[in-house]
């Protein structure tokens, strides 16, 4: 027996217990690249049969380590190659019986969300992608579990600003299909700029070309546990607590190597890995926000606000470093307003603003994520906002990634509820200074000199 | 198999709490291989590591009891398999 201090095991009861430390997400990669069939009623045969047939036991077992370990795993997740690599078809009407096919799927096992309804255009468009992001609207507002995400940018091929306009005209389209919802819909949709190939979080996660036939990816969480312990700190140098968090978040990550090495043995599946992102919840405690509140910020979006997740990204990566050998996906802080109820109330107050947040994006994981602007913001303006975060993704050789909700009859300071791990957040305004001109050029924003690293 | 689970609990202190805990894992056909306790300040606070074969008991049976007595006495109590603690806070 491996001797263990009491204060160690108190320790690790009261991280669970009372600073909400879980795991956020296991979730399980499946290759659905041998289900290909020119049928789209047999492809989707296929699909559906394979996503259960692997799938079948991740919630069983995810609930028995849950039970063995007492560590809450709250969310289970699939997902599953590029759904535009798998169909071959230029008709938008056939993406949408995938989706369907995928939510069959998912609601058949059980799990929480099923992503990969996705397409890579980084460079151009194929005539599937046209088609699936064609589909995007009807497939995302006639489903209730599948996640989509389109790549449009990269540090190796710049960013495709005509699929950032056709994506501006999903989001509207998609957030007016689910207006009597506040048009959460979109908050299923994910923007990318060097798309993870093995991200576990949702919306954003699929199983990329070059992952294994099924693989398990594990999501960290934790902002509690590393509020409290930033909080009884009040007077250390930034060197001494950024020491501090890389310790915590080397406990946080063995969690989840244990829960990875686990669940990919019962299951059967290659072990992916664990990505190192502090996920914020809507829950009080569990907050990106408080943390940075926390080293002496009065509320997040004050100068320094930017310096102080800066440090909290890379201490979370150092620490977690030294825990796994597997560590991938997004892999640093998140910074969503609706899931954070620390981001969401500093947006109310006045003192967080998408400008604040854009210039955060540059030191951490993800980017304007979770964001509520008005229903009638153009979509020109839509895609300003999602090329100013492909363009800091493009250029620092980074994911970057914009979750933007233009709640349809919605207004500036109005609250939408989208409910559960999504949250609530106010309706934060959009600079008015217009840009249509700009986004109306089209073409490839090319690759910067970064690109050239060979 | 054999495995080796922590048990801890917690809650206002109490005659019998420790008696009562003990009892339910022996009814368990577990083993307590070593145990401590602490009161302070009115709080009882115990850690008690508790083997048992897997032909003879189950974590889930163990669980469901000492919940249903920690539910009678006043005490949350935590069943965890020991591999957790030695992940956390060991390499």
């Amino acid at each position: 027996m491996v001797f263990i201090t009491a204060e160690e095991i108190l320790e690790t009861v009261r991280m669970i217990q009372t600073e909400n430390l879980d795991v956020r997400a296991v979730t399980m990669g499946i290759s659905l690249h041998d289900c290909a069939s020119r049928n789209v009623d047999e492809l989707c045969r296929r699909i559906f049969k394979k996503v259960v047939a692997r799938g079948r036991r991740l919630v069983p077992v995810a609930k028995e380590i849950q039970d063995k370990y007492g560590v809450p795993i709250v969310n289970r997740r699939i997902s599953v190659s590029p759904i535009s690599d798998v169909v071959a078809s230029d008709d938008p009407a056939a993406y949408v019986k995938v989706a369907q096919a995928l939510d069959a799927a998912a609601q058949e096992i059980e799990v929480d969300f099923i992503g990969g309804f996705s397409a890579m255009v980084q460079k151009g468009f194929t005539q599937g992608d046209r088609a699936l992001i064609e589909a995007i609207p009807e497939a995302i507002s006639g489903t209730q579990r599948v996640c989509s995400s389109v790549n449009v940018a990269s540090t190796r091929a710049g960013i495709n600003m005509d699929a950032v306009v056709k994506m501006a005209d999903v989001l509207l389209e998609v957030a007016k299909r689910t207006a009597d919802n506040d048009s959460i819909g979109c908050a299923k949709i994910v923007t990318f700029c060097n798309v993870p190939e093995d991200n576990p979080f949702m919306a954003g996660a699929l199983h990329g070309s070059g992952e294994p036939e099924v693989s398990i990816n594990v999501a960290i969480s934790g902002p509690g546990v590393i509020r409290n312990v930033v909080a009884h700190h009040p007077d250390i140098s930034f060197t001494d607590l950024a020491d501090l968090i890389k310790r915590t978040t080397f406990k946080i990550t063995r969690i989840g190597e244990l829960v990875a090495r686990e669940a990919s043995e019962q299951l059967g599946a290659q072990m992916g890995i664990i990505d190192l992102s502090l996920a914020p919840s809507p829950k009080v405690g569990d907050s990106i926000a408080e943390i940075l509140e926390s080293m002496g910020l009065e509320r997040v979006g004050a100068p320094g606000s930017t310096a102080a997740l800066a440090l909290l990204n890379d201490a979370v990566k150092k620490g977690g470093t030294m825990a796994t050998s597997s560590t991938g996906g997004l892999s640093g802080a998140f910074i969503p307003v609706s899931e954070d109820a620390g981001m969401a109330r500093a947006a109310a107050e006045g003192a967080l603003t998408i400008e604040k947040l854009e210039a955060m994006t540059s030191v951490c994981s993800l980017g304007l994520d979770m964001i509520v602007v008005p229903g009638d913001t153009a979509a020109t303006a839509l895609a300003g906002l999602m090329a100013d975060v492909m363009a800091i993704g493009m250029i620092n050789s980074k994911t970057t990634g914009a979750r933007l909700i233009p709640a349809f009859g919605k207004k500036a300071g109005d609250w939408v509820t989208l409910g559960g791990l999504f949250g609530e957040a106010p309706v934060m305004s959009v600079n008015s200074a217009g840009n249509a001109a700009f986004v109306a050029r089209g073409g490839r924003i090319p690759a910067p000199l970064q690109s050239l690293t060979n | 198999m054999r495995t080796t689970v922590i048990v801890t609990a917690l809650g206002p202190d109490r005659h019998g709490l420790l008696a009562a805990v003990a009892s339910t894992v022996a009814e368990q056909n577990a083993n307590i291989d070593d145990v401590s306790q602490t009161v302070s300040n009115g709080m009882f606070t115990m850690i008690m590591f508790v083997s048992f074969d897997e032909t003879e008991t189950t974590m889930a049976d163990l669980q469901a009891a000492l919940n249903e007595t920690g539910a009678r006495i006043g005490l949350q109590i935590h069943v965890q398999h020991e591999n957790i603690f030695r992940f956390m806070h060991r390499i």
